[in-house]
C-alpha cells in the first residue's frame, strides 16, 4: 500500500508585513525629528595663551537696548562696521574685536552684529577665496583674527584690575 | 450567432501592489537611518545667521527658552546632556555643576546654546559665563538659515 505523502506547504505567512513595517515607519517618524543642527562656533581663548588686550588695541563694538551699534563709543549703522573694522585692521591685523552686548539688549540683537562681524571673511575674499584687501605690510586680509564676546563678570574683573570702578 | 457575441467582459479594478513592499521598506530604512532622538524639544526663534556650521551631534544643550504665556515664569532654561531627554534647571549654579560634571568627564565636551532671539541678552550671558566658568572649551550657538537680505 502506498503512503501518499502529505504536502506541507513552506510558505512565509507575509499578509502582516505591511502593518508592521508601516507601524515602524509611524514609529520613526514621528519620534524622528529633523532638528536644528546648525549654528555659530564661537571660539573660547585657550587658557595657556590668553593674550593680554589693552583696551586701545582693541575694536570695541557695543550692542545697545533696541539693536544699534557703537564702535569704538560711536553710534554706527550695521553696514558701517565692516569698513570700519577692515579700514583698522589695515593698519594693525592682529587687532582684536571686542563683541559687548547690553544686558537689556535681546539675543538676537548680539547675533545679528556677531554674524556680521563673522561674514568678514566672506566680504573681503573674491569668489575664489582669493584676499581683496591688504594690510599696510602687504600680507592680505583675510577676516578679523579674533572675534572675543566677553561675559559680563569678565568685563567687571578686568576693570577691577586696572583698577577702574 | 449567439456563439459569436463575446462573452461579458468585466474590467478588473485593482491596485497593484507588489512594489508597495519595496516602497514601505526604503521609507523604513530612510527613517532608521536617519534616526536621531532630539534631545530638547522646546519651541523657539532661533536666530537667523548667515554663518552656519554643524554643530556637533552628541553635544551638550543648554536651552532658554521665553514663556509660553505671560503668567509663565520668565524664562526656562533646560539642560542635557547630548544623551538624554532635557531637564529644567533653576539657578546659574545648577548649569555650572551640570557643565562641570560633563567637562570631568570629557575634557574636550562641547555644548550648544539655544537660545530664543527675543531672549534678553543678560540671561545669555550669566549661561556662557556659567559655561566658562566651568572651563568649557566649545560653545556653539545655534541659528537658523537667514534667507533674505535685510
Amino acid at each position: 500500500m502506498r503512503i501518499q505523502k502529505k504536502e506541507i506547504a513552506s510558505e512565509i505567512f507575509t499578509g502582516s508585513m505591511a502593518d508592521i513595517s508601516f507601524l515602524l515607519i509611524i514609529y520613526f517618524m514621528i519620534t524622528s525629528a529633523f532638528s536644528a543642527d546648525r549654528g555659530m562656533d564661537f571660539a573660547l581663548p585657550e587658557e595657556t595663551d590668553t593674550p593680554e588686550i589693552k583696551q586701545e588695541d582693541s575694536i570695541d563694538v557695543h550692542v545697545l537696548r533696541g539693536g544699534a551699534v557703537e564702535v569704538d563709543a560711536k553710534g554706527m549703522p550695521l553696514e558701517g562696521i565692516l569698513p570700519y573694522v577692515l579700514d583698522k585692521l589695515k593698519q594693525n591685523p592682529e587687532k582684536p574685536v571686542i563683541l559687548r552686548t547690553d544686558p537689556d539688549a535681546t539675543y538676537g540683537d548680539m547675533i545679528r552684529v556677531f554674524d556680521l562681524l563673522r561674514q568678514a571673511q566672506s566680504e573681503w575674499t573674491d569668489a575664489d577665496g582669493r584676499p581683496l584687501y591688504m594690510d599696510v605690510h602687504g600680507n592680505p586680509l583675510v577676516g578679523i583674527k579674533t572675534i572675543s564676546i566677553p561675559t559680563r563678570r569678565e568685563i567687571e574683573n578686568l576693570w577691577s584690575m586696572l583698577g577702574i570702578q | 450567432m449567439a456563439l459569436i457575441r463575446g462573452r461579458d467582459r468585466k474590467a478588473t479594478a485593482q491596485i497593484f501592489t507588489a512594489s508597495m513592499a519595496d516602497i514601505v521598506f526604503l521609507l523604513l530604512v530612510f527613517f532608521i537611518l536617519t534616526y536621531k532622538v532630539e534631545v530638547d524639544r522646546t519651541k523657539m526663534d532661533l536666530p537667523d545667521t548667515w554663518i552656519r556650521i554643524k554643530v556637533p551631534e552628541k553635544a551638550a544643550v543648554v536651552s532658554i527658552s521665553p514663556p509660553d504665556d505671560i503668567s509663565g515664569p520668565p524664562l526656562t532654561i533646560r539642560v542635557s546632556t547630548g544623551a538624554e531627554m532635557s531637564l529644567p534647571v533653576s539657578t546659574d549654579e545648577e548649569i555650572v555643576t551640570f557643565a562641570s560634571t560633563e567637562v570631568a568627564r570629557d575634557p574636550e565636551k562641547e555644548f550648544i546654546v539655544k537660545a530664543d532671539e527675543a531672549v534678553p541678552y543678560e540671561r545669555v550671558d550669566a549661561v556662557l559665563d556659567a559655561l566658562k566658568q566651568s572651563k568649557v572649551k566649545y560653545i556653539f550657538l545655534l541659528s537658523d538659515q537667514k534667507t533674505v537680505r535685510e
